[in-house]
């Protein structure tokens, strides 16, 4: 895990390149009376992405606007290059971007002037036709961003992040507003970016956007991390499902107990589905294992488990869970 | 694409270029907004109380009516500075394109600077203009052009930060045009192009030349004229140059003492987030 590792590369020497360039330690940050954000952890290493992930009003913006150095923890500390963003200090503004998740750009003036003035403003700026043709808007280059698509206008928003070459990159929801096509040729160019050696946090609501980008991912709910770690740790806590159809003569109390399982049955199209969620045991092979004494128990009593599936949790299952296993929590 | 490390990074450009850069881009959106044509309509208001005026020679060969004329370029930048910065900055806030320049790298003076070189330029041009305008009808060269240009400097600069300040009260742009208004006609009473500064009781007049808008009125005309009107028309003689700015040193330390106070207050209460706690 990256807890061992990140106290190594504290005292190790500074031109380690795994030393995280972005650490968030306890973070707590208030409104009011109002806790956004209750004690959030987590670090970024050049090259890597981490994906933020939660429901509406988690906290995610909140902990990104405070990495952007606009408004100082209540509590906890953050620290970019090591320094503190607070004010966004000439050693961190020059070497971060960001897309914010609502946009920010200037309606009144052209795709062109935008670029220009970006690159104008910057220390060491991509060409602005480069980037023109990375998020494919060279023949919008004269419109008015005002006269730009909802899609348009994300896709300039994340040209003027990469512009100044930034070592550390926040984006908040970058793709939302796209349509399949500049989702996955936004994937590509981040991939890029992280094939550079830059550090990129990531919210999204688009799960499988995490799937695809992450190294490590957290899952936020109001103001806490619920689950934390690669997408393989995440989804092997979560367990494998193998589900089938229930033969019309079996009860639910007649399905037979695994260790290590739970058992579910379900109404899908007005039939009965069992479910088996396997948590526990060697993930290599647990799946299998269940499968084998299904199999086992279908062959005493002479026949087939139809409709057999067998898959491993989606982040779209975790993700549920912990929105909903946190609200219930709420509830009683 | 390469992406620089930062021990290999070029020097950025530095606040004072990009400040020169963003005053273009703001320049542009100023006559876009169509905001240019409502600035450069307003003076000819303010010329109308002057042009009806009886004009009787105050000092030598100058009189009222060339005193209040110029006497107007203080209101100009009153107007600009407050009324300008006060109203795009609030839009802008609003509209996250504040937050925007700031998490690209561009630091808060450098943002500043470009709102404040709009309001110096337009309100050169205009007063360019007036005296242009009042040396066609046969009217003089101003007698020391520097202190003039200087106190359309110091005018911008103050109520460039007033107008910035205006902005953390208010959340949208219409609020902050009437927010503005509040100081605008306070200080437009106030500032000596009005109402002049003889026409009021002393007491009004020492008070007035405490805020930030007066002294630069009094400095605009001294520079005008070449006459040492600081302690009022009356008595006032003609000085040479060092004379001059001597006299306007009282000017000068008030407006200063306001710019140095404004720009603080700006520094520790400017907002750029529209979610602010
Ligand atoms: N200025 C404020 N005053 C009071 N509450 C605030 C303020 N700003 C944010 N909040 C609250 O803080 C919480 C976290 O907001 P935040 O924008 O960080 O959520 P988020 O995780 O980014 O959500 P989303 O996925 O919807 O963008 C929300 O409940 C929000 O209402
Ligand atoms: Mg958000």
């Amino acid at each position: 895990m990256p807890k061992t590792a990140n106290t190594n590369a504290e005292i190790s020497a500074p031109h380690t390149t795994t030393e995280p360039t972005v650490v968030v330690r306890d973070l707590r940050q208030r409104y009011g009376d109002f806790e956004a954000v209750k004690g959030v952890s987590f670090e970024i290493r050049p090259g890597e992405l981490f994906a933020l992930l939660g429901t509406n009003g988690a906290g995610k913006t909140t902990t990104i606007e405070t990495l952007e150095g606009f408004r100082a923890p209540s509590a906890g500390t953050v620290r970019v290059f090591g320094q503190d963003p607070l004010g966004q200090p000439v050693g961190v503004r020059e070497r971060t971007n960001a897309v914010l998740q609502g946009s920010g750009l200037m309606e009144d003036l052209s795709v062109d002037e935008t670029l220009a003035l970006a690159r104008d403003l910057a220390a060491d700026p991509r060409e602005p036709d480069e980037i023109l043709r990375l998020i494919g808007l060279a023949d919008k280059r004269g419109l008015r961003v005002r006269q730009l698509s909802g899609g348009q206008k994300r896709r300039l928003d994340l040209g003027l992040a990469l512009l100044t070459r930034p070592e550390v990159l926040y984006l908040d929801e970058p793709t939302t507003g796209m349509d399949p096509e500049a989702r996955h040729e936004t994937w590509r160019i981040i991939t890029d970016l992280k094939r550079e050696g830059v550090a990129v946090l990531l919210t999204t609501h688009y799960l499988e956007e995490a799937e695809r980008l992450a190294d490590r991912l957290a899952i936020m709910h109001r103001g806490e991390v619920h689950v934390e770690g690669t997408l393989g740790e995440v989804l092997a806590g979560w367990g494998d499902r193998v589900s089938f159809l229930l033969p019309s003569d079996v009860r639910t109390d007649d399905l037979p107990e695994l260790e290590g399982a739970e058992v579910e049955v379900q109404t899908r199209e007005q039939r009965l589905w069992a479910t088996y969620t396997v948590r526990e045991g060697d993930v290599a092979d647990r799946a299998h294992h269940a499968v084998a004494a299904l199999m086992a128990w279908a062959g005493e009593r002479g026949g087939t488990l139809q409709h057999l599936q067998v898959r491993g949790a989606s982040l779209e299952d975790v993700f549920l869970r912990v929105a909903d296993g946190a609200a219930n929590l709420v509830g009683e | 694409m390469t992406t620089t490390k930062g021990t290999d990074r070029r020097p950025g450009p530095g606040p004072l270029r990009q400040a020169l850069r963003l005053g273009r881009t703001e320049f542009t959106l100023f006559v876009r907004y169509k905001t240019a044509l409502m600035y450069l309509i307003m003076p000819l208001i303010l010329l109308m109380p002057v042009a009806n005026m009886e004009s009787v020679p105050v000092l030598g060969e100058y009189t009222t009516t060339d005193l209040a004329l110029v006497g107007t370029i203080g209101a100009i930048a009153l107007f600009l500075g407050l009324g300008h910065p006060s109203n795009v900055f609030t839009a802008r806030r609003e509209a996250l394109v504040l937050k925007r320049l700031r998490v690209s790298g561009v630091p808060q003076t450098a943002i500043f600077g470009g709102v404040f070189l709009v309001v110096l330029l337009f309100t050169l041009l205009i007063a360019a203009l007036i005296v242009g305008g009042s040396m066609a009808l046969g009217g003089s060269m101003p007698v020391d052009p520097v202190m003039l240009v200087f106190s359309v400097v110091l005018g911008c600069s103050a109520m460039t930060l007033l107008g910035l300040l205006v902005t953390p009260f208010v959340s949208n742009a219409e609020s902050a045009q009437m927010l503005s208004m509040v100081p605008m006609m306070a200080l437009l009473f106030l500032s000596g192009s009005f109402i002049p500064l003889e026409a009021m009781p002393d007491t009004l007049r020492q008070v007035a030349l405490l805020l930030p808008v007066a002294p630069t009125v009094e400095m605009a005309q001294a520079a005008y004229v070449g006459y040492d009107v600081f302690g009022g028309f009356e008595g006032a003689e003609r000085v040479g140059f060092l004379g001059l700015w001597a006299g306007a040193l009282p000017n000068i330390g008030v407006m200063l003492v306001w710019i140095v106070g404004l720009a603080l207050l700006v520094r520790r209460y400017f907002v750029w987030d529209p979610r602010r706690p």
